[in-house]
Order: structure tokens, then C-alpha cells, then sequence
């Protein structure tokens, strides 16, 4: 071994090549105006109405506008719309719209595109996967180019957020003339970006619309989004300067990156509320003492600090602080020593054997239900862990046919409020009629006053009376408590030092309407 | 030998047919409704109906295996009931990244791991042997997760000599070849020192030592041709599970391969995905077979095909 040393050839070509790697590295440039998103979500199409991830949505808005958005705080504000007024039934909504806005194909912005936008997505027979957010238009007319009337079946309060969701966006009438079925792969609207190209398996690429109406905007040249499963991958990108913003970041690496200084890292609140739902059908949980023993059975101070290393925030009501209309019950306190005695009262005193399922199978999930088991056990109850993987979680919560027989128990899950309003926060997870495989009320849970007073809610458009009703619905179900009211996990991005104006929202979307490269 | 081929080749039909039958039946026996995923968790009940419709998979299923099959015969594979994309597009652009990768994996892996099992077996149980060795149980010990990004972090973040992710220049294939060729240069190696231990004890290298060959010649003539059968055997295995794409590699430098995007569609439960890449492999596995068997003949001359 002693003589084998490489040809003098090879010694020249290793450190050539070694040589060559440092110096051509790091070829990705950082190219003036080019704004790179690592973000965690592949897209799958780009027709905001056909869709559900949050990813697409979020890249949407460079190039769709809808008649009103959701700013970085989660405030509706008006875009495409200038304002709007609302019949006194709450069944006519009569849009004035913003003048002398272009799409990317040079065809004007006005109420005739918006009627074939809502026409197309309030037809059944398109087919469209957020279908059920416009069934309730059933028609809409031109008043004159600047005005628009939308008359739908039955009053419903949300309706401008509804219109305000990523998905309601404008699509160019003449693109969706043109490209038909396609146009989930060729978007045009009116954003401060147009398209330029997708591939599906590396990136999404956009540039600055040069005719966009709001003047001076967008004040960089490109933006790349780049789906970047792997977590530590993302992060890593942002250190090496290959992008410019990630999003989701590890919890547990955001200290360490904060220490060491290079990036801003972003600690935001967030609508994603952390939960597990009992299912009130079966024994032991429809005994509400036997729920709330549960709810002072489980640390979420702990919870927190364990599963997201702090960044968290206590549940403190049944809808979450930053949606319309939360009404702040909480947070349960943590009390095992009461937990005993309610479960003892219940005829439990030495617990009982149920199971936990996690409707996630990612790795942070996997730690909460872990957790919650141990909490549990605490208190006599010995949890049995199961982690559904999405197809099994379809099959054995959301199409468990006979509410009677369905399997789940315990379930852990995360919900966050698309439309940013009470509604959705509560009608698709605690109303009667969300039974599955209805909706997602996996507690089975049914209460007469909630059932009503959501469905009052929708008819009522003053502002002081709805508030009013949703505290009723919210304090009633916080007392019956059909879930472990957990907490809200916190968004956290790392965003590059140079890169301003570009936020991750309290639903999980971006917003990057005034980005700024330095 | 090329009637052997022909033989061979057209053996491959019934075994593809078969894969189609049982894939198909069984991923439509996986439990998940790919149009409630697809129609994802705001949607309510009629909404997934009518996404159901605009799958496709209302329709009784040996309708839908007749009209897979029928596609199939003409090349159609469908069209993925995810990004609406024809499975055709969704793997050939995903083929070319992963046949590199592995390409590029298996070539330093397999030379550098003969290298350590020859020398190891000459030098066996001497200190050549004892460092090739711990090396070779290190590089299968090590999960390849852990490898990738620990490599990321040196040469990416610390050093900034190689690009993280993506698939575009020659650099961006130093990483992930590293990561994924390590546990196969392991794997060679070992194969390699124990198959070349049996034949250094065989008559024919006692007799090629006493016909007064030198130890080069007896080592890479003599012995290396005759251990080579379990080698290659074990080579044509190793570059079909890497042709299956690896999840994990492809996941940390975020390349655009096979793995992931099996992972994606049994996620999504989509169908005609999975159903095509299945059959991918399977069609993958049978030509390397032939392959292999095709190359036991180049080694070994006494090995006669009928």
C-alpha cells in the first residue's frame, strides 16, 4: 500500500477539478431584481379556482387579483373592486370597480370579466374543486362597465370574504376563451406579475407586468418560486443566498439562526389552530366531564415549548385570535389534580384506554400526539397512537359513512380559516350539518343553540349584532368543549437581509405586494 | 444469442401484462378517495362528487381497467388525476434526472468499491483490509439523510462551493452522487472482498501462481474474472432500486426525480401515476435482468444462452 501513489496525471486532474469547484462556486448569482421563494409546497395547477393548496394560492397573487385581498394582517382590502354595497335582505351585492386596469394580455378589466369569472365558477358542471365557495351566487349582471350586481340564493353574510379568498380571482376572459381547460397552466389576470414559466418539477417564474395599475409597483424585476419539500433544505438555501426567502423554516432551528445573525428570522402569528377533537357519540366523551378533565389534563404551555420550541401561542378560544369575530374564553387552564377528581366524578377513577389518532403523518404531528399520549397518561388514560397517512385518514374519518359506527375517538388535527372569518372557522368543524363525510366536524358534536346561531349569523350583515352571535356560538362551545383546545403554532420564515416587504399571513399564504430588494 | 434475446424480450409481455392487472387492482384497493384529497378539506360532500365526476372515477371499474388498458396499448398512460398532466409527461421529465443520477452514483460507487474489496481481499485481515472495511460498514451504517445533509452544510452553507439544490450543471451532481453512491460503494465493496476470498482459495489460482503468473496478472485476470458473477448479480440489483429514484436524496437537494414523485402521487392517491411508475420499474427491473444475464456471458465464456 505503501508505493501506491496516483499517476502524475490524475494528481493534476484532482486538483484541477478541485480547484475548478471553488472557483466557479456558488453559480447561482444573485441576479439583480431576481427574488427567489423556497417554499414548501409543490404546485399542482394554477388555476386558483381548482385548487386547494394554500402554495398556489400564495404564488397566485403576483399574477391574479381578486375584487377585494387579504392584506399581510389578514384585513380585507379592496383591489380589483373599489367598493361595494349590500342590499338590505343581504341578497344583492353591487360592486363598483376600479377603472383603467389591464390584464397581461392587454384586454380590459371590467364588470363583464368579472360576470364570467363568477359565472364559471358558480357552475356546476365545471366542476371547479372550490365549487361549494360560490354555490350560493346564483347570478350575476352587468350594470354598466364599471358596475357589477352579484344576487345570490340565500343571504350570506361572508360573502366578501369568500370573494376576498385567493381563489376568487380575475381571470382574463379572453385567456380562458382561449386556452379552455389549460388555463391552469397559462394564468393571466392582472397582478403586478406576469406569467412567464412553470416547470412543474423545478420552479415557477414571473416578471413585473409593466402595465400594472397601481403606479411604481412591482418594484423588482423577477420572482422564482421554488417548491422545496425538505425543511433543512430550505433553510440552507436562504444561508447560502440561492433564495432569498423560506418558508416553513424547522422550529427548532430558529434560535440558532437568530443567533448567528446572517438572515432575518420571522416569528408571525398564525390562524392554524392545533387541536383534538373527542368524539361526543361514543362513551367515555360524551360525558362533558370527561372532556373538560381531558382539557385540564393536557400542559399546552408545554405542549408549545415541546412540540413548536415556543413558537406558539395558547388557544384562547374556539376561534382564533386574527379571524373575524373571535371571542376570547381561554385558554384552559392546566390542572391534573382537577382532571382526577372530574374523572373520578364521571365513574372513571382509574381512567380508561382510547384512541388518539393524528390526521397528519409528518414528524411534527407525530411528536404532538406523542406528547398528548404521555399528557394523558398522566391522568389515568392510556391513549393508543395511530398515525393516519392521508389516504387512511380520507377512508376512516372524512368518508366514515354512519356517524354511528365511525371509528374516530381522539383525533388531532390543525384547521386555519381560509376566509379569515368566523364562519369558516366553526360551520365546517362544529356545525351538525359538517358531519362527516359531510365537512369535518369529527366530534360528532350537535348543539341546537350553535347549530341556529351559526346559520343566524349568515343573515345578519351588521357588523355589532354578528359579533354578538358568534360569542354566544363560541362561549357554548367552548362549555361543552368537543375538543382539547390546544394552541396556535406560529409561522416562522427566514427572510434575506436585503428582502423587505414580503410576509407570511396568519393563513399560511404570502403576501408580497410591496417587495423590495435593497 | 439474438434468438435468445427475442426469446427474452417478448418473455417480458405476459409478466408486464400481469403487473398492469395487479397494480391496477391494487391501487384501487388502497383505502383513500383520491377525490376527496383532491378536492381537499374546505369541500363539502357534493363538491367531491363532482370531482369525483370530473376524474373520471365514477365510472364501474372494469370499465375504467378496460379503457386503462386500451390507453395503454396505444401509449396513453392516462393523465395524472393531480396536476392534469399526462403520466407520460409527469415521468419522462423526471426519467432523465434520475437515469443521470444514478448513473453518475453507480459509476464512482462501483469502482471505488471493487477497488476497496480487492484490496481488501489481498491484504486480507491486514491493515488495508481492516480500514476498507470499517469504511464500507460506516458508509451503510451512516443513513444517507443524515449524509446529504451534513454534506450540504460543509460544502454548500460553510464553504459555498457547491449549490444546494437543482439538477442543471455537473456541481449539482457531486452531492447528491456522493450521498446516494456511498451505501453502494459499501455494498460492492463487502460483495466484492468476499466473492474475491472464495476464488483466491480455488485450484486455478494455485495453479496460475505455479505456472509463475504475476500476482497483477493472477489478481485482475484469474481471480477478478471469476469473482465478478455475484458481483454483477449484486451491481444489476443496486442500479434498479437507484432507477426507482430515492426518496431521501431527493428530498434533501430537492431533485427532481422518480422517488418523489411516487411518494406524491400514493399521498394523493393518484391512480395513473402510480400505476405507470409501477410498471416503470418493473419493465426497468426485467431489462437489467436480461442485462445481467447477458454480461454473465462476457465473463464467463462457459456460460452458453439456448
Amino acid at each position: 500500500m505503501k508505493n501506491f501513489v496516483l499517476p502524475r496525471g490524475w494528481r493534476t486532474l484532482c486538483l484541477g477539478s478541485i480547484l475548478a469547484v471553488s472557483l466557479a462556486a456558488p453559480g447561482v448569482a444573485l441576479a439583480a431584481g431576481d427574488v427567489v421563494f423556497a417554499v414548501g409546497q409543490a404546485f399542482e395547477t394554477l388555476d386558483p379556482y381548482n385548487t386547494n393548496s394554500t402554495g398556489t394560492q400564495s404564488a397566485g397573487r403576483a399574477y391574479y387579483e381578486g375584487l377585494y385581498g387579504f392584506n399581510q394582517d389578514l384585513v380585507l382590502v379592496p383591489l380589483l373592486a373599489e367598493s361595494h354595497e349590500v342590499s338590505s335582505d343581504g341578497l344583492v351585492y353591487t360592486f363598483k370597480l376600479r377603472q383603467g386596469v389591464k390584464f397581461h394580455d392587454g384586454t380590459d378589466f371590467n364588470a363583464d370579466a368579472v360576470k364570467v369569472n363568477f359565472d364559471r365558477a358558480s357552475n356546476r358542471d365545471n366542476r371547479l374543486a372550490r365549487y361549494n365557495q360560490f354555490n350560493r351566487i346564483a347570478k350575476t349582471e352587468v350594470v354598466d362597465p364599471t358596475t357589477v350586481k352579484v344576487t345570490l340564493t340565500e343571504p350570506f353574510s361572508p360573502f366578501i370574504n369568500a370573494i376576498g379568498h385567493p381563489s376568487a380571482m380575475m381571470i382574463s376572459p379572453a385567456a380562458l376563451q382561449k386556452f379552455g381547460k389549460d388555463i391552469g397552466f397559462n394564468p393571466v389576470g392582472t397582478g403586478p406579475f406576469q406569467f412567464v414559466e412553470w416547470k412543474q418539477t423545478d420552479y415557477l417564474k414571473v416578471k413585473k407586468f409593466d402595465g400594472y395599475w397601481r403606479k411604481g409597483y412591482p418594484k423588482v424585476d423577477t420572482l422564482t418560486f421554488r417548491p422545496v419539500p425538505d425543511a433543512n433544505t430550505r433553510t440552507a438555501m436562504v444561508q447560502t443566498g440561492e433564495a432569498h426567502f423560506a418558508f416553513p423554516v424547522p422550529f427548532e432551528r430558529a434560535q440558532q439562526l437568530k443567533d448567528e445573525g446572517k438572515v432575518d428570522v420571522i416569528d408571525a402569528p398564525s390562524i392554524s389552530v392545533r387541536y383534538v377533537s373527542m368524539n361526543v357519540l361514543q362513551k367515555p366523551f360524551d360525558d362533558v366531564r370527561v372532556r373538560h378533565a381531558i382539557n385540564y389534563a393536557v400542559n399546552k404551555e408545554a405542549f408549545g415549548k415541546v412540540v413548536y420550541a415556543g413558537h406558539a401561542q395558547l388557544m384562547d378560544g374556539v376561534v382564533p385570535k386574527g379571524v373575524d369575530f373571535a371571542h376570547v374564553s381561554g385558554p384552559w387552564p392546566y390542572n391534573p389534580a382537577k382532571a382526577r377528581e372530574l374523572l373520578k366524578e364521571a365513574g372513571y377513577p382509574n381512567g380508561f384506554e382510547a384512541s388518539l389518532w393524528s390526521a397528519y403523518n409528518d414528524s411534527t404531528s407525530a411528536k404532538s400526539v406523542q406528547f398528548l399520549q404521555q399528557q394523558l397518561a398522566q391522568v389515568g388514560i392510556k391513549a393508543s397512537l395511530e398515525i393516519l397517512e392521508p389516504g387512511q385518514r380520507v377512508q376512516r374519518v372524512s368518508q366514515a359513512p354512519d356517524p354511528k359506527q365511525a371509528g374516530v375517538r381522539m383525533l388531532y388535527a390543525t384547521w386555519s380559516a381560509s376566509t379569515g372569518e368566523a364562519d369558516w372557522a366553526l360551520r365546517p368543524l362544529l356545525a351538525s350539518e359538517a358531519w362527516p363525510p359531510q365537512l369535518n366536524n369529527t366530534a360528532y358534536y350537535k348543539n341546537d343553540v350553535v347549530d341556529a346561531n351559526i346559520a343566524k349569523a349568515l343573515r345578519v350583515t351588521k357588523r355589532e349584532e354578528k359579533a354578538e352571535i358568534y360569542k354566544i356560538v363560541q362561549e357554548q362551545i367552548w362549555k361543552d368543549a368537543p375538543w382539547v383546545f390546544l394552541n396556535t403554532a406560529n409561522n416562522v420564515y427566514l427572510r434575506n437581509k436585503k428582502l423587505s416587504g414580503v410576509y407570511v399571513m396568519p393563513d399560511n399564504g404570502l403576501s408580497y405586494a410591496d417587495i423590495e430588494m435593497k | 444469442m439474438p434468438s435468445y434475446l427475442l426469446k427474452r424480450l417478448l418473455g417480458m409481455l405476459p409478466t408486464l401484462m400481469i403487473v398492469v392487472l395487479v397494480v391496477f387492482l391494487f391501487v384501487h384497493m388502497m383505502p383513500g378517495d383520491p377525490a376527496r384529497l383532491a378536492a381537499g378539506p374546505d369541500a363539502n360532500l357534493e363538491t367531491v362528487e363532482l370531482v369525483r365526476k370530473q376524474l373520471g372515477l365514477d365510472r364501474p371499474l372494469p370499465e375504467q381497467f378496460l379503457t386503462y388498458v386500451l390507453n395503454l396499448a396505444q401509449g396513453n398512460m392516462g393523465v395524472s388525476l393531480r396536476t392534469k398532466l399526462p403520466v407520460t409527461t409527469e415521468i419522462s421529465t423526471r426519467f432523465m434526472p434520475t437515469m443521470l443520477l444514478t448513473l453518475t452514483s453507480m459509476a464512482w460507487s462501483v469502482v471505488l468499491g471493487m477497488l476497496v474489496g480487492i484490496m481488501s481481499a489481498v491484504f486480507r485481515n491486514r491493515w488495508p483490509d481492516r480500514a476498507g472495511m470499517t469504511a464500507a460498514v460506516s458508509g451503510i451504517s451512516f443513513p444517507n439523510f443524515a449524509l446529504g445533509m451534513l454534506l450540504m452544510q460543509i460544502f454548500s452553507v460553510n464553504l459555498g462551493w457547491l449549490p444546494t439544490v437543482g439538477a442543471d450543471s455537473w456541481r449539482h451532481y457531486i452531492l447528491p452522487s456522493i450521498t446516494l453512491g456511498t451505501a453502494v460503494a459499501a455494498v460492492m465493496a463487502r460483495f466484492t472482498r468476499s466473492s474475491f476470498i472464495d476464488v483466491i482459495h480455488e485450484d486455478y489460482v494455485r495453479t496460475a501462481r505455479a505456472k509463475g503468473a504475476s500476482e497483477p496478472s493472477v489478481v485482475g485476470h484469474h481471480a477478478l474474472r471469476n469473482a465478478l458473477i455475484p458481483v454483477v448479480t449484486m451491481m444489476g440489483l443496486q442500479f434498479g432500486f437507484l432507477l426507482g429514484g430515492s426518496i431521501v436524496v431527493e428530498t434533501v437537494f430537492n431533485w427532481p426525480g422518480l422517488g418523489r414523485l411516487l411518494v406524491d402521487a400514493v399521498n394523493m392517491r393518484d391512480y395513473p401515476v402510480i400505476q405507470g411508475l409501477v410498471l416503470l420499474f418493473s419493465l426497468e427491473f426485467i431489462l437489467i435482468n436480461l442485462i445481467v444475464d447477458v454480461l454473465y456471458g462476457l465473463i464467463n465464456p462457459t456460460i452458453r444462452y439456448k
